[in-house]
């Protein structure tokens, strides 16, 4: 049986916060759980499709750490949530008109599409959500 | 039964080793058994954990040799 549903919303860029949302949703969706992530604010640029290594994570101490031991990619983990799980993750409409950006500007084939908070809300009323 | 398939995960750090497991075990079929091998100090508890949840069958677990061998029956 399916556990409950897990909705993570992520709006921080930094990468220590970015990891542990596509670790959560990544584990989560692979342990039956539907998962959903929405994705706005500053997190929105670590998913800029031309974005290089750097750019996309910037972090502290730990952030390099993880950089220098190869930890798990954070686009790497999400995609293997939607390969192997119920994993769904959208943009924040909000975030992608103030900064100017198309769904296209996004990396390929990880976007379930843009959404608004609104409904991203009243869908987490039917489980847990956890915000970073 | 196939003969047993081992996965070796040593040096990936949580949660590589049991995204490495649930990948092969894909390809495989009901009744086969995978060995995964892991560094991850977490891993001792994650996958038989992870195994519990999606009810396949947790067959044996060891610490040898500086790493986890975690050995599991897919169910279904």
């Amino acid at each position: 049986m399916a556990g409950a549903p897990l909705y993570i919303l992520v709006c921080s860029g930094e990468h220590e916060k970015l990891q542990m949302a596509a670790m959560m949703a990544s584990v989560g969706a692979v342990s039956e759980r539907p998962v959903e992530v929405f994705v706005s604010m500053n997190a929105i640029f670590a998913f800029a499709r031309d974005a290089t290594p750097d750019r996309r994570y910037r972090g502290d101490a730990f952030s390099q750490l993880m950089k220098d031991k190869h930890a798990p990619d954070v686009l790497v983990l999400l995609r293997q949530g939607k390969e192997f799980g119920d994993l769904k993750i959208w943009a924040c409409s909000m975030a992608l008109d103030v900064a100017g950006l198309e769904m296209d500007h996004l990396v390929e084939e990880l976007f379930d599409g843009p959404l608004g908070l609104t409904k991203f809300l009243s869908d987490a009323e039917a489980g847990q959500l956890v915000t970073l | 039964m196939s003969e047993r398939q081992v996965i070796d995960a040593r040096g990936a750090f949580c949660p590589g080793p049991l995204m490495e497991l649930i990948a092969a075990l894909r390809h495989a079929a009901i009744g086969d058994e995978l060995e995964v091998w892991s560094t991850d100090k977490g891993s001792a508890a994650d996958i038989p954990a992870w195994i519990k949840k999606v009810h396949h069958e947790l067959v044996s677990i060891n610490e040898a040799d500086g790493h986890w061998s975690i050995v599991i029956r897919k169910a279904k």
